[in-house]
């Protein structure tokens, strides 16, 4: 719908313009043009982190009722703006009004006032009850349409509590500065700043606060809710179609707010089973005298494990985020380096099926590039966080003497196997 | 009549007495003397607004800055501490040292003038006033010269933490706010804000009781300007809401220093109270801003179009509606909080209910130009620009008020062009519009008005190229607060042109504070009524002499002067008699001054304190605190003092016509 009144919008720009060319001063209309043009390349509706763009109910009754008072607004406003201009330019002062007596220097009318504080308290009625209505739609969560049921996504069916078989999808999301941690009670899962939602699915959101305050925005999802240390926050989303979205945090948090990126795959009901199973089996330990096998020796002695937990290793430090299948995720350092294959191109990964699957769009070169990148130099991909090397202010790995280049390639390929 | 006492050709002045401690008060010195103990709220106006276009610069150098940084993606302009730094720095800057204190410039220099009255209730408490808040403004702006010590390796916290100037942001959240996560910078913003609030106090009280109880006679409620009004409403509106960040900075300090559990989850304490205390401040705290720049261009759209204002009480009325609902509003700003339906249902209903007053006020200056005959001068042209821009604030408003809407809204850059429209747009245009309306009342020269109108179209065309494409951006996702972002989220083309309007905008003003310290040297001199003014200060001659009115003036009616100039014999201001001893005037006194200096240092001592870096600050906050107090004493001691003053010539009733 909007795409087809964006283009209808490019058309019409077209079609107005066309004839035009021939005027004298087509250069001004031309700079216009390019300038018109601009507007509307640089206003894409679907951009990867668009409102307009909603993927889901709860991002679509918020836009819905933000268009609601775009149009209460708009009418509003042209109707004060369009008595304003007039006013302004029928009583502005003419040659020889200096001759006439004063203006009218009347006090005002009651009655216009009244008709004005009326109307005005009329037209915010037509906000006002969209936004009640709203306000409980998302504050409410909605009994689930048992389209898909938990107990398919169980590992094994004997774990599902009883009464739990149709209930709402639940996530634990807490945030850290500046990265977050994502937790799937049901399924005793673990994982760090890219969460996994099935397609279709409710989906309620706990929202946790490990320091300071942030906020969890996914705008093709729903709209902000912050995780404020000491409450039990919660929001419910659906996400309605496949695909790889990008959210963010949205309260300011320290240093490194900018860089507090979280990424969302959806997935249809299979390969959402296929994840779980996958996230609650450990990566296999790495060969013996294999590389790997040296990095995962470093990974002790070099102290990564006093902060990070890899499932079925026995690192189960939960200070840092979790490593327990990093390999397999599309961004290293809470969504700063991105594994994405350079041929997919930057575009917008939601609402497609094809962008969803792990195996589809990560570029193991680029993996192992980011992870070496993010160990080696953390503090340079994202400032003050507390992945360093304490020596008088936070330093990146790469100014520990005891820490060469060798290890940490090691390390990488330690971490590649953890898929 | 009483017009007909004759006045006394010569200035007769008398020495003024001793005062009550032996000492002579500084009175008729010349020069930088007479500034820095001057008691005549004219002069301490003056000083009021260049304090404030300093400022004003210094938060714009800092906006540019940003904007520089953001000018392109994943840009290394400034580090993201530094950036944080500046965003803090130029909102707090803003607000409190800027927008604030200009309008308390206006209140001081104008609204005495506009009830009939020879100065402010507490002469000496208007110079506190002023020297607090250069106190406030040296604390707050001090902790960079110690973050460009840090970067030399001269000044190192014991802490280790670089936050050495304020970077918590200008609300300040808990518990970002708590030691763990930022550094000194954080004492530094809760002192000069205290001090600050301090200042606002001392001014608030002294203009209340300056406009309930020196009304020239004649002068009703009802009849005052809306300037004035709107002086009186904001000075209420301060009182109420300073004394809940008062506690709030307490309690952070306290957590800061003292090692107490306000905001402390991890010992029980609630960072959601911070939020509710600083917003129950903070939303009046808009009103506060936006109320005194009504007032402003409620007086220049009726001079300018040649009508009376229309619906002048509703248009009081609904100041005063705007001010009450304004503390009935403060969890919008925490839509995201999770409140809950109720709480939000409830905030979002009320925050939609002050768009009634606001709109009616619109509605109103639109009825003034109704029927009225426009000319176009400066201020003119930026109070109309103003009613456009706030308008458009306003409307982005509305949508922030619907809670679902805003959930995606709120923390984006829409947020960012709503408030900049309402302060930029709203603010800071009609405060231009005062600057070249009054300007030739307070120094008796004309501002260039032929440069003038091309500043004008930087400033408005700047705002917009500035704020609109932010709309854009904010609804295409972009966060707030963050020091860069990354390519590929469709971002990249409207920062690129917020900054390049940034750019115009930054030209524009700086060109109009410039032309103000320019023409105050150079200008045209003004005519005696240079605007056909239709209210009290413009019987003043240009600048008006230091007692203000020879004779008080008595009021016949709404817009006094300009019924005196066109209305009917019976509306012909009169005077009142001369006393025999002639005009009481207020001795100067050095004791504000001194006790504003021991408070920097006080505020200075005590935020360095937890750095460790220099031994002693604690003692020397406490010394400096009690030296700040002893003033206070000295200066009751000191008595009333003054002398009288027979004045040369009658009141300048000047008139073009």
């Amino acid at each position: 719908m909007h795409k087809r009144v964006h283009n209808i919008c490019k058309n019409l720009i077209t079609m107005l313009f066309k004839p035009l060319h021939f005027v004298k001063y087509n250069s001004i209309l031309g700079l216009s043009s390019i300038l018109l043009g601009l507007f509307c390349n640089g206003c894409a509706l679907n951009d990867r982190m668009s409102t307009f763009d909603y993927k889901g109910p709860v991002a679509k009754i918020q836009y819905d009722l933000f268009m609601v008072t775009v149009y209460v607004c708009l009418i509003l406003f042209i109707i004060v703006a369009a008595a304003l201009a007039w006013a302004v330019i029928k009583y502005r002062a003419r040659k020889g009004d200096e001759n006439k007596p004063m203006p009218k220097q009347g006090h005002g009318n009651p009655l216009i006032e009244v008709g004005l504080i009326g109307g005005s308290i009329l037209m915010l009625v037509i906000i006002a009850v969209p936004t009640v209505n709203a306000i409980w739609y998302t504050h409410q969560m909605p009994k689930d349409d048992q389209s898909s049921h938990l107990i398919s996504w169980y590992p094994n069916s004997q774990d599902i509590p009883s009464g739990e078989e149709d209930s709402v999808l639940i996530i634990r999301a807490t945030g850290y500065q500046w990265w977050w941690t994502f937790e799937y009670p049901q399924f005793g899962i673990r994982t760090a700043n890219e969460m996994v939602i099935p397609k279709g699915k409710t989906v309620r959101i706990e929202l946790r606060a490990a320091d300071v305050i942030h906020s969890f925005w996914f705008p093709k999802f729903a709209g902000k809710v912050d995780l404020i240390p000491g409450r039990n926050n919660w929001m419910w989303i659906q996400a309605d179609h496949e695909g790889h979205y990008y959210g963010q945090c949205a309260e300011f948090c320290g240093e490194a707010h900018a860089y507090m990126l979280i990424r969302s795959d959806v997935v249809n009901e299979m390969d959402f089973a296929n994840w779980v199973q996958h996230q609650t089996t450990p990566a296999p330990l790495p060969k013996e005298r294999s590389l790997a096998s040296e990095g995962k020796n470093l990974f002790v002695t070099k102290t990564c494990v006093q902060c990070h937990r890899v499932d079925g290793h026995g690192y189960e430090s939960l200070v840092g985020p979790d490593l327990s299948h990093i390999a397999s995720r599309k961004s290293i350092g809470a969504g700063i380096l991105e594994n994405i294959r350079d041929d997919l191109g930057t575009k917008d990964y939601s609402g497609s099926s094809k962008f969803a699957s792990a195996e589809h769009m990560i570029d193991p070169e680029k993996l192992r590039k980011n992870l070496f990148e993010w160990v080696r130099y953390s503090q340079k991909y994202k400032p003050g966080n507390l992945m360093y090397y304490p020596a008088n202010g936070l330093r990146n790995l790469d100014e520990r003497g005891d820490f060469t280049d060798e290890d940490v390639h090691k390390i990488v390929d330690y971490l590649m196997t953890l898929k | 009549m009483a017009t007909t006492l004759p006045i006394p050709e010569t200035t007769t002045v008398l020495e003024p007495q001793k005062s009550d401690l032996g000492w002579t008060r500084p009175d008729h010195r010349s020069g930088i003397v007479d500034w820095l103990t001057t008691t005549d709220h004219k002069k301490i106006g003056i000083m009021y607004g260049c304090f404030a276009l300093f400022f004003l610069i210094v938060g714009g150098v800092e906006a540019l800055m940003i904007r520089i940084q953001l000018a392109v993606p994943q840009n290394s302009f400034v580090s993201a501490t530094t950036y944080n730094q500046l965003f803090t720095m130029h909102g707090t800057t803003m607000i409190f040292l800027a927008v604030m204190p200009i309008n308390a410039a206006f209140f001081n220099f104008i609204m005495p003038l506009q009830i009939g009255a020879r100065d402010v209730a507490f002469p000496r408490m208007n110079t506190f006033g002023l020297w607090t808040l250069l106190a406030g403004g040296i604390i707050l702006n001090i902790s960079w010269f110690f973050q460009f010590a840090n970067a030399f390796g001269w000044f190192a916290p014991a802490d280790g933490r670089l936050e050495i100037a304020p970077a918590g942001g200008w609300f300040g959240y808990a518990p970002l706010s708590a030691t763990q996560y930022t550094g000194i910078g954080t004492n530094f913003w809760i002192l000069g804000l205290q001090i600050l609030g301090i200042s606002s106090l001392a001014g608030s009280f002294n203009f209340i009781v300056t406009i309930i109880n020196m009304r020239a006679p004649g002068m009703k409620m009802m009849r005052l300007p809306v300037f004035t009004w709107m002086t009186l409403i904001t000075s209420f509106l301060l009182i109420f809401a300073l004394p809940a960040i008062a506690v709030a900075l307490a309690e952070l300090q306290f957590d800061r220093y003292f090692n107490t559990n306000f905001f402390k989850v991890e010992m029980g304490g609630q960072p959601i109270l911070w939020q509710h205390l600083f917003w129950i401040f903070g939303h009046p705290e808009v009103y506060i801003l936006i109320l005194p720049t009504m007032g402003i261009v409620s007086e220049i759209l009726p001079t300018f179009s040649k009508r009376p204002l229309f619906g002048y009480p509703i248009i009081v009325f609904s100041g005063a509606v705007i001010g009450f609902l304004g503390f009935a509003v403060w969890s919008h700003h925490m839509f995201a909080t999770g409140l809950g339906k109720y709480a939000t249902a409830a905030f979002s209903l009320l925050t939609m209910a002050i768009a009634v007053p606001t709109g009616v006020k619109i509605f109103n200056w639109i009825g003034t130009l109704w029927g009225g005959r426009i000319t176009f001068s400066i201020p003119m042209i930026y109070s109309l620009a103003f009613v456009w821009m706030f308008m458009m604030g306003g409307f982005s408003g509305i949508m922030h008020s619907s809670a679902p809407a805003d959930a995606q809204q709120t923390d984006s850059y829409f947020v960012i062009a709503h408030f900049h429209y309402v302060l930029i747009g709203g603010a800071l245009l009609s405060i231009i519009a005062g600057l070249y309306y009054w300007f030739p009342k307070v120094t008796g020269k004309m501002m260039n008005l032929k440069l003038g109108k091309w500043y004008a179209f930087l400033i408005i065309a700047g705002l917009n190229v500035t704020f609109f494409p932010m709309h854009w951006l904010g609804l295409n996702g972009m966060p707030r607060r963050t020091h860069t972002y990354q390519a590929g989220f469709g971002w990249e083309t409207w920062n690129l042109v917020c900054s390049i309007g940034a750019m115009v905008l930054g030209i524009g003003i700086f060109l109009v504070v410039l032309d103000v310290f320019i023409s105050a040297r150079r200008g045209k001199l003004a005519a005696k009524d240079p605007w056909d003014g239709r209210t009290l200060e413009w019987t003043t001659s240009n600048p008006p002499p230091h007692y203000n009115f020879a004779r008080t003036p008595i009021v016949k009616g709404k817009d006094s002067f300009f019924i005196h100039k066109y209305g009917q014999p019976k509306d012909k201001i009169e005077f009142e008699e001369e006393d025999a001893h002639g005009i009481h005037m207020p001795s100067n006194s050095w004791m504000p001054m001194i006790s504003g200096i021991c408070f920097t240092i006080f505020g200075v001592a005590l935020a360095l304190m937890p750095s460790g870096v220099i031994p002693g600050m604690g003692w020397l906050a406490v010394i400096t605190l009690v030296g700040a107090c002893i003033p206070l004493f000295l200066w009751a001691l000191e008595g009333p003092g003054g002398y009288h003053l027979h004045a040369k010539k009658d009141n300048n009733l000047a008139t073009n016509s």
